[in-house]
């Protein structure tokens, strides 16, 4: 009897491991099920709203929702500052992420009349390190078909947007590395790129 | 020797080579800053403003109001046909550097793309190849030297060319000895033709992108950094589409396959 416990025992100890590794790829691909329904989700939201109807101010406000759901804006604003972010004091760091929200919006819903009549579809669904990077094909009118990948930060649990790559140009990159270079033109001085960001803004309406 | 666009490129090219104007390193007491210098890897860039400044004025002055009235004039599916019409004159420059890649199936690619563009689809006008399972890819001398190894050094802003470095300088020139048609045919009708279009060329490429660049100006806070960086990878991602396109060269109708599951192809190859 003794010997038959010491057996199960045994043997279930062996087979924990093994399940758990035998789980993982289900897991994986539970992550990138969520991530891809999250790019499907926020994708079919953005179409209604640049495609449907209502005034400029309306859509605004509703992408301003859109975005706030599905993207980790703080995220994205702490990554597009770089190491300033750790230079700047408390106070530059809450003025930075408030403007940064607004510019993320203004940027977006300034191409809304050029992205009147967007389609697009889904791709496949890849893990990258951490996070998962839903790949989609995205049409508009007069325009060639642009490969876009979304991607997707802890899938698993919480999962957000962290950047959207077109045709291998990473937003955020892109925007830390105009950020940088500002920076670099103004002495380092992050009061200077808030002062711009609030120019920006304030242009925009 | 008359001149024609690709033999002005080339003396271009040449010319550029001794132009000067250095950014002044950060000192050494700053390593983030150094970090940053390393990374923009631009040493060039008091010289490469300027440049840019005068590629603006030339761009407000002539090419976007050419590109609008081209948009303007022209119905858009039109625009598409000349598009793809100049794309598949094209082909024998991006043959010969699919060829030099060693992309079999690139190059597989493209010589279905001419034979089918050329024939069923009117002298290039109509890219029925697509749709028959050839889709197009990008391929020049500047991504075949990145396929061999060669870096791609600092960034280089090039008058009327814009954003560059000096593999893709050289890749520019290269690509113009290439193609056929700087060396077939003389007289000021071939001439014509050749000029024709180099500058058509330049008017679809600017129509195409006249959204976005309008786009970038307007928010970014340093275009000319921004168009940095956008240039940088969208290089780097062209590359890598060729490098890990490795489609076996076993055809599809081949009873069996001596290499199962190696055809891969990536959907991710841009379309231009």
């Amino acid at each position: 009897m003794l010997q038959r416990r010491n057996f199960m025992v045994v043997t279930t100890a062996w087979l924990l491991p093994a399940s758990q590794w035998l789980i993982r790829p289900a897991d994986a691909q539970g992550a990138n099920d969520k991530a891809s329904a999250l790019i499907k989700s926020i994708g079919d939201q953005l179409v209604s709203v640049v495609n449907g109807p209502g005034g400029d101010r309306d859509k605004r406000a509703r992408l301003t929702e859109i975005i706030d759901s599905g993207v980790d804006v703080d995220g994205v604003a702490r990554f597009c500052l770089g190491r300033f972010w750790r230079t700047a004091s408390a106070d530059q760091q809450r003025r930075y992420m408030e403007l940064f929200h607004q510019v993320l919006v203004n940027n977006i819903t300034s191409k809304i009349g050029d992205y009147r009549g967007v389609r697009f579809q889904m791709g496949r669904t890849q893990r990258r390190e951490d996070d998962a990077v839903v790949s989609t094909v995205v049409e508009r009118p007069n325009n060639p078909p642009t490969n876009v990948d979304w991607i997707v930060s802890s899938p698993a649990s919480d999962p957000k947007i962290i950047d959207v790559v077109a045709e291998g140009t990473s937003l955020r990159l892109t925007q830390r590395q105009d950020y940088a270079s500002f920076l670099s033109h103004n002495n380092n001085n992050i009061d200077a790129l808030i002062n711009a960001m609030r120019q920006q803004v304030a242009e925009a309406g | 020797m008359p001149a024609t666009p690709s033999r002005l490129l080339v003396i271009t090219a040449v010319l550029l080579g001794g132009l000067g104007g250095c950014a002044t390193p950060p000192p050494a007491s700053d390593p983030d800053a150094v970090a940053d210098y390393k990374e923009t890897n631009d040493p060039l860039e008091p010289t490469n403003r300027a440049i840019y400044a005068f590629n603006n004025a030339l761009d407000t002055a002539i090419l976007k109001p050419v590109a609008q009235g081209y948009r303007y004039v022209v119905p858009a599916s039109v625009r598409g046909g000349i598009h793809n019409s100049l794309a598949n004159l094209g082909s024998p420059v991006q043959f010969s550097n699919d060829v030099l890649e060693g992309k079999p199936r690139r190059a597989g690619d493209t010589t279905m793309r001419f034979l089918i563009n050329t024939t069923a689809g009117v002298l290039g006008f109509f890219d029925v190849a697509s749709d028959w399972g050839y889709p197009n890819h990008d391929s020049d001398f500047g991504m075949t030297m990145a396929l061999w190894g060669i870096p791609a050094g600092p960034y280089l802003f090039l008058p009327v060319f814009g954003p560059s470095d000096p593999r893709d300088g050289i890749g520019l020139g290269v690509n113009a000895v290439m193609d056929p048609f700087t060396w077939v045919g003389q007289g000021a009708a071939v001439r014509a033709l050749d000029w024709s279009r180099w500058v058509m060329n330049g008017i679809d490429q600017r129509e195409r992108h006249l959204d976005d660049i309008d786009n970038i100006k307007k928010t970014a806070l340093d275009p000319y950094a921004t168009f940095r960086s956008l240039y940088r990878q969208h290089r780097t991602s062209q590359i890598d589409d060729a490098r890990n396109d490795n489609r076996a060269t076993i055809p599809v109708w081949f009873p069996q396959s001596a290499t199962p599951g190696q055809v891969t192809y990536s959907p991710t190859a841009s379309r231009n």
